[in-house]
């Protein structure tokens, strides 16, 4: 490897030399000035080797100056903060910055997985499709550690990410995308007629490619004039600028997301608290696509050696960083643009020929290139590239077009290789949302023709290459143009030159890079063509053209001119593949955005949440609640802290925060009327002061939602969800109102939050609750089981509801939540003598389980009716409509073999079934077996010392007595007795105590 | 007697120094959710008899005398803000006057937290949550929001220029809490359009 | 992400904050006549859906807004919502001609019920 300077002795607008910056690279400390970025700092130390390839392991150099490059893939920073896959090309340098190249191993330089370019002919296109379909050891010995050395761009961060990310929104009346000369004079022609205008630019600094542009405007550089328009933009107040910006993506009705890199480049700014990286949500009236144009490489034979770029590039490198990549370069070109990287590399001192395919070029670039005695070579080819790790020398070939194989060459020797193919509209943003776009012969490319959005593309993004019509375009933008003086060089037409040919054809050795990130050349495009890829996308996936992360930005139209040429169509015949966003990758960080750690999900807590927590409680989430599922003391397992619960409930006395059910007023004229349609069982003959338990089903006649529901008045109602319920069935019951019964007095207003709702249940828990002295008689004469009252326990307002979920007698009482934790304490105190204990969910389930209590969820799942869970006594045969009903009569639901829920009780009364386990009509060696149902909720009952279970069997309600078979994981077979599902105090006593 | 104990959903969290904006937790306003329609001549003027001035018929909006307020939530919607210990007595009156009038007025005073949001960039902060334009001309003081906030539901409630209320389902106090101290923290803020 | 403007409080927001409630004017049998309802009513009502390229008629709902019900007339090809209108309503009558298959039938029947 050469170690000659490559920094020139004077140049570099991004650069300050005054600033040295040190930074590691591989572990290797290297220095390069403020303002450089990873790719100049790295290539003005002499290093020409920045990463390898995807598949072959091939070694890679540069090739672009921004978001395109794709060989050039680092990671940076180190442990936790370490973030791989960026491009050499955006990292701005700073002292203390860690960077390292990826997909080698054990170093860049020597590379054990290179040996992939030695048998590269095994890897063609399709690889991986037809590897699959070879015998299955050959796959497991040979090509998948093959492959897992191969494959995998850069590694993931070790640990907890520390850095911050967020989202923000915004609104713009327009959003430019792209802040070069088209993108800057557009901004400011909208921001003339006073509208909100957003700018958003990928680069640290605005301008795009001015600097590389040749031609004055008003008698400035283009590149100061694009500094002088920048400069008035950013002191407009209706121009809000974001550069190191880059838009992602564009969605219906002009959405766009944008990725912005806050402190990427300078540690200082992460120190200060500002996030990481920053996601806007953008939404604009109107978009201006000013993304300008991406450089095409040229397909010619190896390519991808390090050290061959686009001109584009090398242009960039000189003129911004004083850089240059070796002292004696071959510029090679189909197009006039090509030229002005010659004259910069002259300018520089280095050597310079050029080599253009086009027999007869006549634009300006070219006479004078001649007539400065640039050595040109006209209708000529590279057709070989000597070096492995960079480049010694080239081949020169005359060239025809349409030739398939050249046949004299000449030997030059160079370091490296300007290539330029021509230039394409970035079109990504606008084809992201269906913009449709056409072929455009002059350009050889496509550019955008129509949009369902409001959003137009401008400049070189629209295929307008010359300075002077994007100025005319841009101002569109604006109500009064104003006229500019352009002066740039005329250009000669260019043509296209999708494969430049060797000595070999496609396959004989050589290789022409088309997708170089993904390791596509022509022939494995050609190939995929001769085995029936006719279809571009089918190509796309077969060859992984155009894929990944460089969404064909460098390798689309190239890929498709090879196609053409190999299959005799024309490229708009062939099509191109699908832009999908993003337009460059993002981090996973920015996409989280702020939503981790305690945001990752909304937690809901009840009034009593710290108090359970305080209390050794073990949550269990409910939806977005966490709520309370056992209070494990000191030495307690789960399993004894649920046991201790459940007989504390049965015997004495629990309190269990039952805040997150739901609670919705309903009031008005119709509303038991309402009722008794939304239900399946009667609330219009419900007295005033009483509770009613109820079943929704859904229009489908399944079953939706359970609970109690109180009527405070004659036209007021307080009813009850599930906890998982209870925003949907608030929005179910206004729904129903607003869309179908408009003719209903009747208003709901959910209320679910303003109540802390603890259950006092057990044997004492009048005894408890007197203690509090209640303002109301709470006998059982007085306050009989599924009735209602309200009053005082002292101080405390209170709802009280004389309602079980326990089957023990229990009391459901709701205070206004902010007064939730001090009842709470005071019931706990009350309750102390009588033994009282808060008890959690899981306790509540086996109680209720016990009372053959259905859950809505556990014994029903979307696909079970009131009568399949033995509740038909609950549908009303009276109500001429209520929802469900009508599909409750369909013969399918009413026919036989339904599956009915049953008790269970295992043989061994020390087996608890396992939830959910399948019942079996004949227990046979090995599946399949005929399964005739599944137990839905299954318990070890401390109460009866022994387990039960409810599970839905088909005909289970007239297999009473029968013994059904469970086979489960291992081998075992449980059998169980079908029962009915009351397993404790059938009689129902307990809970009118 | 038992005395009862008064504890609100953000009563523990104090806001840390850290943050670019004030941020508290209002708890000493009461809440009445009313529903009645705008349409309903007697419904208005009953109201407006407790009151003492109309209900805001325009969406978004709200209207106020000292320290009775009714924001505007539907066609059919308001909510009544007053002081925490006058609201038994308002609800009371409402009934009163609502008697045979199709209507429905619960007291909500518990229901939501309200935090309280003050400082230059409070609308650029809670902007990192929402996808309002909250600094255009549309959320002028006075303005009424009901909105998605991060991932919940909230209300929103532009008191002054610089002055914004937030009011969200008490169980989600500490999300939002949690999500406005990151979103708010000094270094963090973001300006749009110079304001 | 699309961008929706409720007819009852004229708040726009993104489409999450609003609640796509699936085909409009679909009529439930039971609510007019809760006896004869054949089993082909109920399967129409229940599962039958208009699924058109082009103009297509909506149910939403202000979820985060005003919490109200609506109809929206939207173009499944261009995203473009063409009009929004109350939840009882029939859509504006320049787009109930423009309605083609399914929706032209559908129009005709309503519109001729009506006379
Ligand atoms: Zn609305």
């Amino acid at each position: 490897m050469s170690t000659k300077p490559y920094r020139l002795a004077e140049g570099g607008s991004r650069i300050d030399r005054s600033r040295k910056v040190t930074f590691s690279f591989d572990g290797k400390d290297i220095s390069g000035f403020a303002g450089d970025t990873l790719a100049s700092a790295v290539l003005a130390s002499g290093q020409k080797l920045f990463g390898r390839s995807f598949k072959y392991h091939r070694p890679r150099g540069l090739v672009g100056l921004g978001s395109e490059e794709m060989n050039a893939l680092i990671g940076i920073g180190v442990g936790s903060r370490h973030e791989p896959n960026l491009r050499a090309t955006q990292i701005e340098i700073f002292n203390g910055l860690s960077a390292e190249s990826q997909n080698r191993w054990p170093s860049l330089k020597y590379d054990v997985g290179a040996i992939n370019s030695k048998f590269s002919r095994f890897l063609p296109a399709g690889f991986y499709y037809k590897t699959f379909m070879w015998p299955k050891s050959f796959w497991k010995h040979v090509y998948e550690p093959f492959i897992r050395k191969a494959a995998g761009l850069g590694k993931a961060p070790e640990g907890r990410d520390p850095d911050t990310y967020e989202h923000m929104h915004v609104h713009a009346d327009v959003i430019i995308v792209g802040g070069g000369i088209a993108g800057l004079t557009a901004a400011e022609a909208a921001a003339s007629t006073g509208t909100k205008v957003l700018l958003c630019d990928e680069n640290p600094v605005l301008g795009g490619i001015a600097d590389l542009t040749a031609g004055m405007i008003d008698g400035e550089c283009v590149a100061d004039h694009a500094a002088t328009v920048a400069a008035r933009l950013a002191a407009l107040p209706n121009v809000h600028i974001l550069t190191r910006t880059t838009v992602v993506g564009h969605f219906h009705h002009n959405y766009l997301m944008a990725f912005e890199r806050v402190g990427d480049h300078d540690p200082a700014i992460l120190a200060s608290g500002a996030p990481k990286h920053r996601l806007w949500k953008i939404r604009a009236d109107k978009v201006v696509v000013a993304t300008g144009a991406l450089e095409r490489p040229i397909a010619f034979a190896n390519n991808d050696r390090p050290n061959i770029m686009l001109a584009s590039a090398v242009r960039g490198l000189i003129g911004r960083y004083g850089v240059t990549p070796g002292s004696k370069g071959v510029v090679f070109t189909n197009n006039d643009d090509a030229y002005l990287t010659a004259f910069a590399l002259k300018k520089a001192g280095v050597t310079v020929r050029v080599v253009d395919s086009r027999a007869r070029p006549d634009g300006a670039l070219v006479k004078r290139a001649i007539a400065e005695g640039i050595d040109v070579n006209l209708g000529s080819v590279i057709s070989a590239v000597e070096g492995t790790s960079g480049v010694t020398a080239v081949k020169i070939a005359a060239y025809r077009r349409g030739q398939g194989r050249v046949i004299t060459e000449k030997r030059v020797d160079c370091d490296f290789i300007a290539m330029s193919g021509g230039w394409n509209p970035a079109l990504h943003l606008w084809c992201h949302n269906g913009g449709k776009i056409e072929f455009d012969d002059s350009l050889q490319s496509f550019r955008p023709k129509s949009h369902t959005d409001n959003i137009v593309a401008v400049g070189a993004a629209n295929g307008t290459m010359s300075v002077e019509a994007t100025l005319v375009e841009a101002q569109a933008l604006g109500k009064k143009a104003k006229k500019f003086i352009v002066q740039e060089p005329e250009r000669g037409a260019s043509e296209s030159l999708w494969f430049a040919p060797a000595t070999g054809k496609y396959n004989e050795g050589n290789k022409h890079f088309i997708d170089f990130q993904n390791d596509v050349t022509a022939a494995d495009l050609e190939l995929a063509q001769r085995e029936g890829y006719e279809s571009v996308e089918h190509t796309k996936r077969y060859t992984t053209f155009g894929m990944a992360t460089d969404q064909g930005k460098t390798s689309n139209l190239n890929g498709l001119g090879v196609i053409s040429e190999a299959t005799g169509k024309t490229i708009p015949e062939i099509g191109v593949t699908t832009f999908r966003p993003p337009y460059t990758p993002y981090s996973f960080g920015a996409i989280a955005g702020s939503l981790t750690n305690d945001l990752f999900l909304p937690v809901r807590r009840t009034p009593i949440f710290q108090w359970h927590s305080d209390h050794g409680a073990v949550f269990e989430p409910v939806g977005q609640w966490r709520r309370a599922y056992t209070y494990p003391q000191a030495s307690e397992s789960k399993h004894e802290a649920i046991n201790r619960e459940i007989l504390c409930v049965r015997n004495k006395v629990g309190l269990l925060d039952a805040s997150t059910l739901g609670k919705i007023e309903i009031k008005g004229p119709d509303a038991a009327e309402f009722l008794d349609r939304i239900y399946t069982n009667t609330f219009s003959t419900l007295k005033v002061g009483k509770c009613r338990y109820g079943l929704m089903m859904n229009e489908l006649g399944f079953l939706s939602d359970d609970g109690v529901t109180a009527r405070l008045a004659d036209d007021h109602f307080i009813m009850h969800t599930t906890s998982g319920g209870a925003d949907r069935i608030g929005a179910w019951l206004e729904e129903w109102l607003q869309t179908e019964w408009t003719n209903y007095k009747v208003f709901v207003t959910p209320v679910t939050e303003q109540w802390a709702q603890f259950a006092v249940a057990g044997p004492r828990a009048r005894d408890v609750l007197s203690k509090l002295g209640p303002d109301f008689d709470i006998s059982n004469e007085a306050f009989p089981h599924m009735s209602f009252k309200q009053g005082h326990f002292g101080g405390y307002p209170v709802r009280v509801y004389r309602i079980s979920f326990s089957g023990e007698m229990s009391f459901e009482v709701a205070t206004p939540a902010n007064f939730g934790q001090g009842l709470w304490n005071a019931i706990m105190e009350a309750g102390d003598e009588f033994g009282l204990s808060a008890y959690g969910t899981e306790a509540l389930h086996v109680l209720r389980a016990e009372k053959g209590y259905i859950v809505v969820g556990d014994e029903s799942d979307g696909t079970v009716t009131p009568v399949d869970v033995g509740m038909e006594g609950m549908v009303s045969k009276k109500k001429p409509d209520f929802i469900g009903k009508r599909s409750l009569e369909q013969s399918f639901l009413k026919g036989p073999n339904r599956k009915q829920l049953v008790g269970l009780l295992t043989e061994d009364p020390t087996d608890v079934l396992p939830d959910g386990a399948y019942a079996v009509a004949a227990v046979k060696n090995k599946p399949p077996m005929e399964m005739i149902g599944q137990v839905t909720s299954t318990y070890m009952s401390p109460t009866l010392g022994r387990s039960i279970a409810m599970a839905l069997i088909q005909n289970g309600r007239s297999r009473m007595g029968e013994v059904i078979s469970f086979p489960l994981e291992g081998g075992k077979v449980m059998k169980a007795t079908i029962t009915d599902t009351v397993f404790y105090d059938k009689e129902g006593g307990r809970i009118h105590a | 007697m038992l005395e009862p104990q008064f504890e609100s959903a953000l009563a523990h969290r104090a806001a840390p120094d850290t943050l670019s904006i004030s941020m508290r937790e209002i708890s000493e306003r009461g809440m009445i959710d009313l529903r009645g329609l705008a349409t309903d001549k007697k419904f208005m003027s009953a109201v407006k008899s407790v009151l003492g001035f109309d209900l805001p018929k325009a969406p978004r909006a709200s209207t106020s005398w000292g320290d009775l307020k009714a924001l505007w939530l539907s066609p059919d919607q308001w909510l009544i803000l007053c002081t925490r210990s006058k609201t038994n007595s308002l609800l009371a009156e409402l009934n009163a006057a609502l008697a045979k009038i199709h209507s429905l007025a619960v007291d909500v005073s518990d229901m939501r937290a309200i935090i309280r949001l003050e400082g230059e960039s409070v609308r650029e902060t809670l902007m990192k949550g929402s996808s309002l334009d909250l600094i255009s001309d549309d959320y002028k003081a006075g303005t009424v929001r009901r909105m998605r906030f991060a991932e919940i539901a909230a209300l929103l409630h532009v008191v002054e220029e610089n002055v914004i209320d937030i009011y969200v389902f008490r169980s989600y106090a500490e999300y939002t809490w949690a999500f406005l101290t990151k979103a708010a923290r000094k270094g963090a803020e973001v300006k749009l359009f110079k304001r | 992400m699309l961008v929706v403007t409720c007819p009852v409080c004229n708040a726009s927001g993104d489409e999450t904050d609003f609640h796509y409630g699936g085909q409009a004017h679909v009529r439930r049998p039971a609510t007019t006549d809760p006896v004869n309802i054949t089993d082909e009513d109920q399967r129409d009502y229940l599962f039958i859906r208009h699924n058109p390229k082009g103009l297509h008629f909506e149910r939403w709902r202000c979820d985060r807004g005003c919490g109200k019900w609506f109809h929206a007339a939207r173009d499944t090809v261009t995203m473009e919502f063409k009009a929004t209108y109350g939840i009882t309503e029939l859509p504006p009558a320049e787009l109930i001609k423009e309605a083609k298959g399914p929706w032209a039938d559908y129009f005709k029947k309503r519109l001729k019920e009506k006379a």
